[in-house]
């Protein structure tokens, strides 16, 4: 009897080591994938094929698409021993995981949409992004390069804002591709029933005035200004520029380069409070907790609707892209001004717009021909067809005075499809505000700071409809969870060591799960060694 | 019959090889992971081996609130349940006419896709701007005020999940206390009845215990599959079930795997390395209790 | 008890019995109400036409003006056919290199013997207990270095295995008596063979439980596809549902998003309403035998 248990004890060792010490070898391969740094090679190789695939983003716009697939071909017919493969996404949050995934198993798109922000993260795996300085810089196959097939710009024809914004740390690591900006969207019929005037630069003040002003209800229940049920006056679709652009209007701090994080202060509390009361009424609510400004706007559901200038095509009675159905639409001038501002004598707006990134490869023909349709993007033929599309505006001077391009700024209002007087509104906004723009700094995690950002608004604004107390009690607390919930505090120049006594008392919850499974595991190991006696008292008696 | 086959690991081999690949490495590995610290995926490096990963998980507020609400999850769906299918399937084997009927129309939830139907309890039950939805509606009607379902206090949000929880599972747990119901032996209701022996002491002292192997099983199941719950909250809230204080220790999991900045395996890993100390736990516990209760033929 | 007073209990035992009856009645048919109502209301969704949707601020239960314009745009918008036969071809493989897997194992655990059988048993048992979302992670790394994403092996491979159905397999399989097998041994046939000719047939029931249940899971599988896939040809019903809720029409239009929900429950539905009765008793019978 007792050789036989000694046996199986060992059995099992033995067959747990089987198991186990291949799959640890296995696992061993948690090190990290170096890949070697690009060369320039000597000359394109025009006699082997490459594939390249692209990941765009559009704004669910098909004749978006349309541009890029024209792109593409015009391309392949240019370089013929080139094919493109085309993935498209319209939420630029998805295609950054997607690529943080797959930079872990080397299987990268060629060329890429990307943000700044986006980068600072990709650049922490060792030679995933290629800097862009020496291949723009080439003589043959760099910006207005002598061996390119297409007529691109040079480095000076690109709007140098545009172009700094892709510099990280001194290095130039993406190309702008198109840009764009913040814009209030106003019902001027409603604002001028109200009474009021619209400005040139609207404040914040003057804002929340008229939004609480159109809060004022009919007997029956209707709101006066409209005479329906619902009335959402002061709408804002990203949250996250909401408090990034009062943050620098107000110059009370956001962030700094190294990514120290400043933006947990005072004034921002006080912004927080004026949105909670504004909120309390209803005067004000997000994206996410009512749905697209957009579709309020157009069925006269609100005043003030603040959306990107590349969602111009959706704003408007006439506007050409609709989500919400056609006899919903009410009739209203829509004027287009920027966003609200602390000092109208001093506009500050964020400049946002995709730009585009190449990865690295082990083979630098491929990542040489990556560039070279890169380049491509940058030609005035796609830039301007892909700017008219929405509210963007070219990233290249070249195209912006372009003939066909100044052509198609002076016929705005002829029609509501391709010159939609809203579209091309938004784009002068930019063009005539281009030296008011700014960026946040950027580095490995500031898309989480700009997600918190946004989270901060979010969760007063749903807070103070839910009747809950907004007080500094409530401050302190939502500073700390939004810090938790994007694991801000091992950001940047704040991370913290790795070490388990740097992070303070075990809370107490996690303490009770702690012990309450070792009180399991105590308890369930005695019971089973009173079973075992039991088993042998019996087997001696019995 | 103690011929030892050695053929037998043949038959066994494509089982091994599936298990192997896609259930046992990945389990060392993801121990692997737990371990090692500061992991960042895209460079895939790390920074030092030890329990810092732990350390961080235990004390990160979104992984505690997680572990929160995945405890009142099985806490109150998994007796509630238990509890509602007993009863239903003790009323569905008192009756004779249509109990084929009402049988079929019990289990229709159990084919149906749960992502799916979620989307139809989530706007039943959600307020928007143009309407309160229809739960809210039905409320105001008894004369109470309207609540948000899916975007409002907590206990509200968390009444729906468990409601969507408790509808889902009812149908297999019906039919199998069901039929376990029905191969109780009639023998043992006859002699009861010729006893005299009160309703009531005929359920506690032949019916459960009679039952009890399967009122283990469906509680043991229960238990470990409530504890995975993600899908339903997901149907319910949509992705950003962090913010909506809603998660649930997979889905804790799985945002750790593709948040923002980087992802965080090493995080996620330690994440699910305590929930499977949990499972096991209480699949030991669950195991040792039925040992001693469950009453077999 | 004289026979007016036993009849007075026996009238009166009768009527609680009534009673009883009709309020057990009663409450089943409340709980039918509960489940069939979210149908009814999908469907009814998936009918009114959008403006209407919107425009009632009390939802109403009939709708006035019933369209099948959500069908077709359901169907139009998003390449839902493809989303269709990609879940089809999905759970069709999957089920049929699962049944090839667990009914080879079960039977090596229930009718052959080898060393460390026991062991290995409550080896694979332990691991029911991890959930899928453990091993998600490591999956994803190895289907990726093997060039699996975007494919359909790489959906099928990992979701194979499920040690419960080799369980409830095995159960089956002991209860074939041994004599049986005694005899076909006498006769000089294979163990390969002992298990087309006798087991299987015998145990067909539980293995069309199996099928089933796996058919069901393969059709609501979501947390998989949506982790190896990210090229829509590649889609299945659920995550196809997700885009299409979180970017696509379903984002505003919910008749629409109702009818591509209608359109993705409805096979199961049927087959459901088809086969119900050997449906239940086969979960019935495998369950009961855990």
């Amino acid at each position: 009897m007792k050789n036989n248990s000694i046996k199986q004890f060992f059995n099992t060792l033995l067959i747990l080591a089987l198991v186990l010490v291949p799959a640890f070898s296995m696992t061993g391969c948690h090190g990290s994938q170096e890949s070697a740094a690009f060369e320039i090679p000597e000359s394109f190789d025009t006699t082997r094929d490459f594939e390249i695939t692209f990941w765009a983003k559009n704004d669910t716009n098909k004749t978006q698409v349309a541009i890029y697939q024209n792109a593409i071909a015009s391309f392949e017919a240019l370089y013929p021993n080139v094919t493109v493969n085309l993935r498209l996404y319209t939420d630029y949050a998805k295609i950054y995981s997607d690529v943080i995934t797959n930079i872990s198993t080397g299987t990268t798109p060629n060329v890429c949409i990307t943000y700044p922000d986006h980068i600072a993260t990709y650049l922490t795996g060792r030679n995933t992004v290629v800097p862009l300085d020496g291949l723009s810089a080439d003589e043959r196959y760099g910006l207005c390069g002598s061996e390119l097939r297409f007529d691109g710009p040079s480095e000076a024809e690109i709007v140098p804002e545009f172009l700094s914004e892709c510099r990280l740390g001194g290095t130039l690591y993406a190309l702008p591709y198109m840009r764009s900006t913040e814009a209030l969207y106003i019902n001027k019929t409603f604002v001028e029933a109200l009474g009021y005037e619209v400005p040139d630069i609207p404040t914040w003040d003057y804002v929340f005035e008229v939004a609480e002003a159109a809060m004022a209800k009919n007997d029956d229940g209707t709101f006066a200004v409209n005479g329906q049920n619902v009335m959402i006056p002061f709408i804002y679709k990203s949250t996250d520029n909401m408090m990034i652009q009062y943050a620098e209007q107000a110059g009370s701090g956001y962030s700094t380069a190294d990514g120290e994080i400043l933006l947990f202060n005072d004034t921002t509390k006080d912004f927080l409070y004026e949105i909670a009361a504004h909120a309390k009424t209803r005067a004000f609510s997000t994206f996410k907790i009512s749905s697209y400004p957009a579709n309020f706007l157009n069925a006269g559901q609100s005043v003030f609707a603040v959306d990107s200038t590349a969602g111009a095509t959706w704003m408007g009675t006439d506007a050409p892209l609709l989500d919400i159905p056609k006899d919903q639409l009410v009739s209203f001038e829509t004027v287009v001004r920027p966003v609200p501002q602390l000092d109208p004598a001093h506009p500050r707006m964020i400049s946002q717009g995709p730009s585009v990134c190449i990865f690295n490869k082990t083979d630098p023909q491929e990542v040489l021909a990556s560039w070279l349709f890169a380049q491509f993007l940058l030609t005035d033929d796609v830039q301007i067809a892909y700017a008219s599309t929405e509210g963007y505006v070219p990233v290249t001077r070249k195209a912006q005075s372009s003939a066909s391009y100044r052509d198609y700024l002076s016929r705005e209002g002829e029609d509501n499809a391709t010159y939609y007087d809203v579209k091309i509104q938004a784009s002068k906004l930019l063009l005539a505000h281009t030296s008011d723009t700014f960026t946040t700094p950027v580095f490995n995690g500031s898309a989480s700071l700009r997600d918190a950002a946004g989270q901060l608004i979010e969760n007063v604004t749903k807070s103070t409809r839910r009747n809950e107390t907004v007080d500094e009690a409530y401050m302190t607390k939502l500073y700390a969870d939004v810090t938790a919930l994007y694991h801000l505090d091992s950001l940047g120049s704040s991370a913290v060591s790795a070490s388990p006594d740097d992070l303070g008392p075990l809370p107490k919850t996690s303490v009770l799960l702690l012990s309450a499974l070792g009180l399991a595991w105590v308890l369930i190991a005695a019971y089973w060694l009173s079973e075992k006696r039991r088993e042998r008292a019996a087997k001696k008696n019995g | 019959m103690e011929k030892r086959n050695g053929k037998a690991w043949l038959y066994l081999l494509p089982a091994l090889l599936f298990l192997g690949v896609f259930m046992v490495y990945p389990l060392v590995d993801v121990f692997v992971y737990s371990f090692e610290e500061g992991f960042n995926f895209a460079s895939q490096t790390f920074s030092g081996v030890g329990l810092y990963n732990y350390s961080y998980v235990l004390r990160d507020p979104y992984f505690l609130a997680a572990v929160r609400n995945t405890f009142l999850l099985v806490i109150i769906t998994v007796p509630l349940s238990t509890g509602i299918a007993l009863l239903i399937s003790l009323g569905l084997n008192s009756i004779q006419k249509l109990r084929d009927l009402f049988q079929t129309v019990f289990f229709l939830p159990y084919v149906t896709n749960t992502l799916a139907v979620g989307l139809v309890f989530m706007i039943l039950f959600k307020k928007t701007a143009y309407s309160d939805g229809l739960v809210n509606v039905l409320l105001k009607a008894f004369g109470l005020t309207a609540v948000d379902f899916i975007d409002g206090p907590y206990w509200a949000k968390m009444f729906v999940l468990c409601f969507y929880t408790v509808w889902i599972v009812l149908p297999f747990k019906i039919l199998i206390l069901t039929s376990a119901l029905a191969s109780v032996k009639q023998d043992y209701y006859n002699a009861a009845k010729v006893d005299g022996t009160p309703r009531l002491r005929v359920f506690t002292k032949i019916t459960l215990p009679m039952i009890s192997p399967m009122l283990f099983y469906l509680i043991i199941t229960g238990f470990i599959g409530a504890f995975k719950a993600y899908q339903d909250a997901v149907a319910l809230f949509g992705v950003n079930l962090n913010a909506a204080g809603m998660n649930t220790i997979v889905g804790y999991v799985y945002d750790m795997l593709y948040g923002n900045s980087g992802g965080y395996p090493s995080f996620a890993s330690a994440a699910a390395i305590l929930l499977f100390a949990i499972v096991l736990t209480i699949t030991v516990i669950n195991l040792l209790v039925s040992k001693k209760h469950v009453h077999y033929d | 008890m004289n026979p007016n007073e036993i009849a007075a209990s026996e009238r009166k035992a009768l009527t609680s019995a009534r009673i009883r009856k009709t309020v057990t009645y009663v409450l089943l048919s409340l709980w039918a109400i509960v489940v069939l109502f979210p149908f009814y209301w999908m469907l009814l969704s998936s009918v009114k036409s959008y403006s209407s949707y919107n425009a009632e601020y009390v939802p109403k239960f009939i709708a006035t003006n019933p369209t099948l314009a959500n069908y077709a745009e359901a169907f139009t918008a998003v390449p839902l056919a493809k989303y269709f036969t990609n879940t089809i071809v999905f759970t069709i493989l999957t089920t049929a290199v699962m049944v090839i897997v667990v009914v080879l194992s079960a039977y090596a655990f229930a009718r052959l013997n080898f060393r460390g059988k026991n062991l290995l048993f409550t080896a694979f048992l332990s691991l029911m207990m991890i959930p899928n979302e453990l091993v998600i992670i490591t999956n994803f790394v190895t289907i990726t270095n093997a060039g699996m994403r975007n494919t359909f092996w790489g959906l099928i491979l990992p979701s194979v295995t499920s040690v419960f159905y080799i369980y409830l397999l095995k159960e089956n399989f002991e209860q074939v008596p041994d004599e049986l097998y005694q005899a076909a041994k006498i006769d000089g046939t294979s163990d390969l063979k002992y298990l087309f000719k006798v087991m299987i047939p015998i145990c067909r029931p539980t293995i069309v439980t199996v099928v089933i249940l796996k058919v069901i899971e393969c059709w609501n599988s979501y947390v998989w596809p949506r982790l190896i896939t990210d090229d829509p040809a590649y889609f299945l019903v659920s995550n196809g549902i997700q885009e299409i809720r979180e970017n696509g029409f379903g984002r505003e239009n919910i008749p629409a998003m109702m009818a591509a929900v209608v359109v993705i429950s409805v096979p199961l539905i049927v087959l459901f309403l088809l086969f119900h009765k050997k449906i239940m008793e086969g979960v019935s019978r495998g369950g009961t035998k855990g």
